[in-house]
């Protein structure tokens, strides 16, 4: 055993011990352990049962091929072990278990598969109809391997990026190395996905010599190598999931300990791809050739090479392959027993490797193959026959190595539309029109010898090069010519079944589909791979069809004699099983702050809230009415952040006629010093912005906007004067100024203290602009109206902007001046009856129909302006809704936002409603169809939940509050 | 979108950067004399062929300008080179 601990090819670290929980009981090992080596490692062998009949499953693939070691980790169902490196603390349980692992209570159903022939639940069940619905409740129930908790919450952190490059190459095995390496070298950009841990591919853990070095040293230089290559970015356990038009590529990558993620979704767009994904092997049929203890060829020699464990004490061999012999012989030096190896084929091997059984004494059995494995949870027992059924032979072991050869891994080219056809050589489908930009390379080929696998890489990766636009003709031709003098694709066997009857025999371990059950499919006239994968629903498990693979079309190809006519099943993303929440991408929460963020969140009682991409503060107390801030605001003065209002300059000889063009009112009457209140509409006149415009200078204008229209304003005015050629610059402000709103009867008695001018109401008017300073800040400063008192804005550069409301705050303070926050503005506003956009409107609502028409000038027809045409058109349009004021008949109830106006239908909704302090009793606006728009008209209302009782209301004129607007001019 | 753009300033950039700004209607026409329905038809009807196109975009997420580029809808290429925005902003 202590050969196994000081193997160059390990793949864990002995300095760092973990320990996990399994089951209810707690399992050591080491960092690298993937969770099912390190489960195997402390002996365990059943990993869970299968779907149907509840077999015992256990390692096969080591590669997460089929389902049998899908795990529950961390309370994440369907986790791949194989696949999944194991972390100190994770809880792993098994699935699919009726009772225990080691006995599971619903194995007699594996007794009764002769009552469960292909499709038997399409027939059975339902005669008579009634115990229809009962049968299926149970079926659904036994039905899939993990289970989810209805309340389950995906934990972990996800990401994703989008990275361009000239050559994307799919696999870091050699023949995916020296790709990258040729296209490096060309001066191309490169990114090598690999879906292990570790690069190096099939030479990782392979002692074969070559060029005097075990592979796994070639890996290792190899690696080095493309690591440290500038051009060429690695991401390792990172799987394809697929490729698509246009040189893009998916993938998934799995976190490690280091990383800011735990899996991060990666959409490439590559200008050529080099597909060298290798190959798995193909599973041998015979009966019960899933049982834990029979595994592939490469699964025994990983468990042995990458993690440092026997995969038992004796094995018998049942391969097709010359890896197959090279195994046996590499585990028999790591001190294993071999039995035997029997080889399906009657000659052909490599004559180094046979030697290479003589010399350890292991019995070699040409034509000859398992045909049965014995066993209560694992393998206890192999019986091995001729290939023609005629002799048999039994042997006692716990270790079955069982496979049928290679089968390629064309996933990425298959979904790339390459058309598949049967190669008699290789004894591989292979593709016989390949995608544009699309190069295949390594033993995907078929091709085995190293050099040859190493020298298709470096074609694939020039002729990639080459696509991206490197002048590499001539490198090309000679890689051509080197590839044409090394050992072309080796012949494959064509070996698919052992000589037995197949009840047993499993074609697909995810569905518990076996090969009888193939048969019984064809015999009801299910002739072709994709009719009998559905119909006996093998491949359509999580294997996501590895295991069935070539050799459900093989199978059919014999039994129907005609090889050359099937086709194995249509390949689609993802090409491995991937969670949703990846694919969700980026789970970390992003938001803007103010510069007025800290002050106002360190208030106390503030409550901050996600406005759009902005957090903003809502209220300043528990009260969420905000009452006090309210009536601070009606009676003395208050101070609101509004930084995140929309700012644009725009400025250039034809300045004026931008805004002509996209506002709808006269801009040639905007002057300076005074500010102008005006709307955009779209081209269907419903109204998409408010704001207000000053001139600064000749040909030089200053704009406010929304909110949420500031990062699509400039947009938005490029895009609709884009054919007429003028010349004018557009800047946004948005960020460069903060605002703050301070209001209030006493607001210009705190001003005055600290302007550096007259701010009297002669000098400094509503409705008016002026520049200067406040101690020395540079402030633009405007009189408007909007919560309907004596109220200043201050826009001044982003970085004074905490300064200026420090020095607010100390001027107020005996005034007693407060914060104000959203909630209060919005009740505020509501009572002199100012819309805001998004609530008072909608998207079909029209300028018209939220009162705004006196904006709209129709005498500027030259200009075009958007919306002008639409707003004629619907000027006196009927049955729109329409902005109403409106007061409630019981004074005591306050109808909720977006509740309905209703009577025999639905008349409109309830826009904003509050209790007005100012009026001193409930206020609201609401859109209601136009035959109900008149003062005086009476409606009810429905709120959610009232079951039946509606509110009544009458509409009334508006604003509810100062109706002639003196406060806000004083 | 799982395609590319050319943007004149920028060069070829994911699909995702940028908004789409409609088929290539010419500029604005004479307003007088259209009614409702005529409109309706010059602000919301397209052509929506199955082939090439001549579109404008924005490149919202990198230099903001609005140019046109022919688009093959039936395999998301560009044909030809984009067109930058005849309004040449002063740059």
């Amino acid at each position: 055993m202590d050969r196994l601990n000081n193997l160059p090819t390990l793949q864990i670290r002995p300095d760092a011990a973990i320990s996990l929980m399994f089951e209810g009981k707690y399992y050591r090992g080491w960092e690298g352990d993937t969770v099912a080596s390190l489960l195997y490692r402390n002996g365990i062998r059943v990993f869970g049962r299968s779907l149907k009949y509840h077999r015992p499953r256990g390692l096969y693939s080591l590669d997460g091929e089929c389902s049998n070691t899908t795990l529950q980790i961390d309370g994440v169902p369907n986790v791949r072990a194989e696949n999944t490196l194991a972390r100190d603390g994770m809880s792993v349980k098994a699935q699919n278990v009726c009772g225990m692992l080691e006995f599971d209570m619903m194995g007699f159903m594996d007794k009764l598969s002769w009552a469960m022939p292909a499709g038997f639940y399409y027939e059975a069940f339902h005669k008579p109809a009634r115990i229809w619905p009962k049968a299926i409740g149970i079926i659904r129930k036994a039905a899939g391997l993990g289970v989810l908790a209805p309340d389950f919450v995906m934990p972990g952190k996800y990401d994703e990026i989008f990275p361009n490059t000239d050559v994307c190459v799919l696999g870091g095995g050699p023949a995916g190395l020296f790709a990258a390496l040729a296209a490096a070298d060309a001066g191309m950009s490169v990114i090598l996905l690999e879906s292990r841990p570790a690069l190096g591919g099939s030479f990782a853990y392979r002692a074969a010599r070559y060029t005097g070095i075990p592979l796994y040293a070639r890996a290792a230089e190899l690696s080095a190598e493309v690591e440290c290559n500038p051009l060429i970015r690695v991401f390792k356990h990172t799987s394809v999931l697929g490729t698509y038009h246009n040189g893009s590529v998916t993938a998934m990558q799995r976190g490690g300990k280091e990383d800011a993620f735990d899996e991060r979704y990666i959409e490439i767009r590559a200008g050529s791809i080099v597909a060298a994904t290798g190959c798995t092997e193909r599973p041998l049929l015979f009966d019960n050739n899933e049982r834990p203890g029979v595994m592939q060829a490469a699964c025994a020699q990983r468990l042995a090479r990458t993690w440092g464990v026997l995969p038992g004490k004796e094995a018998v061999f049942s391969i097709g392959h010359d890896y197959g012999i090279e195994v046996a012989l590499d585990l028999a030096d790591l001190g294993m027993k071999i039995l035997c190896v029997a080889d399906v084929r009657e000659d052909g091997q490599d004559p180094e490797l046979l030697a290479g059984l003589t010399e350890r004494k292991i019995p070699f059995f040409r034509g000859w193959v398992a045909s049965e494995t014995k066993g209560w949870n694992s393998v206890s027992k192999v019986t091995l026959s001729t290939t023609g059924g005629f002799r048999h032979r039994q042997f006692d072991c716990d270790t079955l190595v069982a496979s049928a050869g290679l089968t390629p891994v064309w996933g990425p080219l298959a979904l790339g539309q390459a058309k598949m056809t049967y190669d008699l050589h290789t004894g591989f489908f292979l593709p016989k029109h390949l995608p544009d930009n699309m190069h295949p390379a390594g033993s995907i080929l078929g091709i085995l010898d190293p050099g040859s696998i190493e020298a298709s890489g470096t074609l694939a990766g020039l002729r990639a090069a080459a696509d991206c636009g490197a002048d590499v003709s001539s490198a090309i031709e000679s890689a051509k010519e080197k590839a044409a003098s090394l050992p072309g694709p080796a012949r494959g066997s064509k070996f698919v079944m052992a000589p037995v009857k197949g009840a047993k025999t499993f074609i697909c371990f995810d569905e518990d589909t076996t090969v009888k059950n193939v048969s019984q499919a064809l015999a009801r006239g299910f002739d072709m791979p994709e009719l009998i994968k559905r119909f006996t629903s093998a491949g359509t498990g999580p294997g996501q069809g590895g295991i069935p693979g070539h050799n459900l079309p093989l199978y059919v190809g014999i039994t129907r004699d005609c090889p050359a006519e099937v086709k194995p099943t249509s390949i689609r993303a993802p090409l491995v099983p991937a969670s949703i929440a990846a694919f969700a991408g980026s789970n970390h929460d992003m938001s803007k702050h103010t510069p007025l963020h800290e002050p106002q969140a360190a208030t106390t009682g503030a409550v901050m809230e996600r406005v759009g991409v902005w957090v903003r503060a809502r209220r300043f107390s528990g009260d969420k009415l905000s009452r006090a801030e309210i009536e601070n605001v009606r009676n003395n003065v208050g101070m609101l952040d509004a930084s995140t209002l929309g700012k644009f300059r725009i400025h250039g000889p034809d300045a004026l006629k931008v805004l002509q063009r996209v506002y709808v009112s006269d801009m040639s009457k905007v002057v300076q010093g005074r500010m102008r209140y005006t709307a955009m509409c779209n081209e269907d006149g419903c109204v998409i912005d408010d704001g207000v415009v000053t001139k600064i200078a000749e040909n030089d204008y200053y704009l406010t906007a929304s909110t949420v229209r500031a990062g699509v304003t400039a947009e938005w005015m490029r895009y609709h004067t884009r054919y007429d050629g003028w010349k004018y610059h557009i800047v946004n402000l948005t960020d460069a100024y903060g605002v703050i709103n301070l209001a209030g009867p006493n607001a210009r008695k705190v001003l005055e203290k600290i302007a550096d001018t007259d701010v009297s109401n002669e000098a400094f008017p509503f409705s008016c602009y002026r520049e200067f300073t406040i101690q020395g800040i540079p402030t633009r400063s405007m009189r408007l109206g909007f919560v309907g008192e004596l109220s200043y804005e201050f826009h001044v550069p982003s970085s004074y902007t905490q300064a200026l409301w420090k020095i607010i705050e100390e001027a107020g303070a005996e005034f007693g001046i407060r914060n104000f926050g959203l909630e209060a503005q919005s009740t505020l506003r509501l009572e002199k009856g100012h819309i805001i956009l998004g609530s008072e409107s909608e998207q079909r609502t029209t300028l018209h129909d939220v009162g705004l028409s006196f904006l709209w000038d129709r005498n500027k027809a030259e200009w075009k302006t958007v919306g002008a045409v639409a707003l004629e058109q619907t000027e006196k349009q009927k049955g729109r809704l329409k902005l109403v004021g409106f007061k409630m008949e019981d004074k005591t109830t306050v109808p909720k936002d977006g509740s309905l106006v209703v009577d025999s239908r639905i008349r409109g909704y309830v826009c904003t409603a509050r209790h007005g302090y100012g009026a001193g009793e409930p206020v609201g606006m609401a859109l209601v169809e136009d035959e109900l728009a008149t003062h005086g008209s009476n409606f009810a209302i429905f709120e959610d939940n009232c079951e039946g009782r509606l509110l009544q209301a009458r509409v009334v004129p508006m604003p509810f509050y100062d109706v002639e607007g003196s406060r806000m001019k004083m | 979108m799982s395609f590319t753009l050319t943007c004149p300033v920028c060069g070829k950039r994911n699909a995702y950067e940028f908004r789409f700004g409609g088929e290539d209607k010419g500029p604005r026409p004479e307003e007088s004399g259209m009614t409702a329905a005529s409109w309706c038809d010059y602000v919301h009807m397209n052509n929506c062929v199955a082939g090439v196109q001549k579109e404008w975009w924005c490149h919202k997420d990198g230099c903001g300008s609005w140019f046109t580029t022919s688009r093959d809808t039936r395999t998301n290429l560009e044909t030809g080179t984009p067109q930058d925005t005849i309004t040449s902003e002063v740059k």
